[in-house]
């Protein structure tokens, strides 16, 4: 699904942010990406969405190198892309049902039939009842959570998020999680970055490790009993 | 993801019917968006109607000036056609021509070629008419003789400047004719005002339109940068260019249309304002011409056009923007 070919991205010139990456992600796989702050995890992350171009190599997504695309096409990619931020750039000037339906305006889809998959969403993420709150009524975690529902609402292949869990405490970034799992259960792609590595190592899942700017372990965490 | 190019959020393909379906409803999607969008930047105007409305008066005051300007001009040249059209010229025959020789000399004049109508006053007739419109009865009658020559009032086919002086200048030839009185100098010196008023207009039409463009670009601008987070939210979760800028069009549109208005309004009121002295003027120069309205046509083109230069400040501040956040 997705194939980091050789890629690397520089800033500036000289700033190296990553080096020679080389990874595959198959379809229906969960991930994560860990690495200290700087390592160059969120400039992974914009690479596959798109918002920066590799300096260097190729990035195919879905056999397509998306470094190809053209700039019309762009909207369009990354509408099959789910992204979770770590301060879930919801909008403040509209109620919880409205941040959420927003990738749904944008594609256009019919009010009744956007309404209906809106409401599906934020069942699964727990917060039905706060549709017409305000984001700023909601409390982080709260807000968290309608940041992955906006994500989810239009069933992307691919889901992204980037420290999702930064500013939770351990039992509300477990739930988050298992948010995550529950999305790769039915089919979803997902590659979350995290530093948290106490709740990654729990979690048994494929762990991509950064340093620097490059990557400098693959590993399936978990494998075998007491790894 | 099942395609990385262009695949758009559409329904399974299952021949004609359902495809035309697709489009159907993509093409109400576009429209429900294009009412939903229209109506929230209305809404966006009037939540700060203060601010929205000094806009508008800038854009009107920029506009009225040239609008009232080419208004006047639509009006001075419609006199000057009307002038123009009615454009004659005077043949006075020799006073020794008789009257059965002017008729045939006036025969002569209807059967040239560029000659539409020609009347024939006969001295006495000449005579009777002076007497009429001037009341010197008395004058004329101690008078033994008859001391108005015969003369013939010529209609020109091209009643343009150039020809009706070169059709003079022909008919002057023609064996009895004295003198041709063709009174085009003050007729052409309005018809030059009226061609250096035109360019005046255009240059300040353009001059204040660009003024216009600017103070909506500049207020959307503002409001580009006052929605700069949703702006990139949207970007990122797969908005298209056109859907980010349609509701700073809309904005920059309404702008436009309410300054229309404004310019329509002070036109109306500054067009009655100026009548009535308008009307006496007229009267002391026993002419008859009105104040120029703008009429639906006029109107339609003013709002038109101002409603064009808010959507094209909305484009221009929006696109600088977007230029800005391309991927590096």
């Amino acid at each position: 699904m997705i194939a980091f070919e050789h890629v690397g991205k520089r800033y500036g010139g000289r700033y190296e942010a990553l080096a020679d990456i080389n990874f595959r992600i198959t379809r229906g796989e969960m991930l994560f990406l860990t690495g200290h702050s700087g390592a160059g995890k969120s400039s992974l992350l914009r690479l596959i969405m798109r918002l920066e171009r590799p300096s260097r190599g190729r990035l195919l997504v879905a056999g397509h190198d998306i470094d190809r695309l053209h700039a019309s096409q762009i909207p369009y990619y990354r509408r099959q892309i789910g992204v979770v931020f770590q301060d879930h750039q919801l909008l403040f000037d509209r109620d919880v049902f409205a941040n959420v339906a927003l990738p749904l305006a944008i594609q256009g889809v019919e009010p009744h039939e956007s309404a209906r998959r809106v409401r599906a969403a934020l069942d699964k993420v727990g917060l039905l009842h706060r549709e017409r709150a305000l984001p700023i009524e909601l409390s982080t975690g709260e807000q968290q959570r309608v940041g992955i529902a906006r994500a989810v609402v239009n069933k992307p292949p691919l889901l992204l998020a980037d420290e999702p869990t930064g500013n939770l405490d351990p039992q509300l970034s477990a739930d988050i999680m298992r948010l995550f799992e529950e999305f790769n259960r039915i089919g979803t792609t997902v590659l979350v970055a995290s530093h948290d590595l106490a709740l990654i190592a729990r979690l048994r899942h494929r762990v991509l490790r950064l340093r620097e700017g490059r990557l400098v372990s693959d590993e399936q965490v978990g494998d075998g009993e007491g790894a | 993801m099942k395609k990385a190019s262009g695949s758009r959020q559409s329904p399974p393909r299952r021949g004609a019917r359902s495809r035309r379906a697709g489009i159907d409803s993509r093409a109400r999607a576009w429209l429900r968006h294009h009412r939903a969008v229209g109506l929230d930047s209305a809404r966006r105007l009037l939540r700060h109607p203060l601010s929205s409305l000094l806009t508008m008066l800038a854009i009107g005051i920029a506009l009225v000036l040239p609008a009232g300007l080419w208004l006047t001009l639509s009006g001075a040249d419609d006199v000057g056609r009307r002038l123009q059209d009615s454009a004659t010229l005077t043949v006075y025959l020799s006073p020794s021509v008789s009257e059965s020789r002017a008729m045939t000399v006036a025969d002569t004049l209807r059967r040239h070629p560029d000659v539409a109508s020609a009347r024939l006053i006969t001295a006495a007739e000449g005579a009777a008419e002076f007497q009429q419109a001037l009341g010197l009865e008395d004058a004329l009658a101690e008078l033994d003789d008859n001391p108005l020559p015969a003369s013939v009032v010529i209609s020109p086919v091209d009643t343009s400047p150039a020809a009706v002086r070169d059709l003079g200048d022909q008919l002057e030839a023609v064996e009895g004719v004295d003198e041709v009185r063709v009174d085009l100098a003050w007729l052409e010196r309005l018809r030059r005002l009226a061609a250096f008023g035109r360019r005046l207009t255009l240059a300040l039409g353009g001059l204040f339109g660009l003024g216009a463009l600017l103070v909506v670009g500049n207020t959307i601008r503002l409001s580009v940068e006052s929605r700069r987070r949703e702006i990139e939210v949207v970007t990122l979760i797969g908005a298209t260019h056109a859907f980010v800028r349609r509701p700073f069009l809309y904005s920059g549109a309404w702008y436009g249309l309410g300054g229309g208005v404004v310019a329509w309004l002070l036109l109306a009121l500054g067009g009655r304002w100026l009548a009535a002295p308008l009307h006496e003027l007229a009267q002391s120069y026993g002419a008859h011409f009105g104040m120029p309205a703008l009429g639906w046509q006029g109107s339609t083109m003013l709002l038109l056009s101002s409603t064009l230069v808010g959507w094209l400040g909305g484009w221009i501040a929006v696109h600088r923007h977007l230029a800005d956040m391309r991927p590096r």
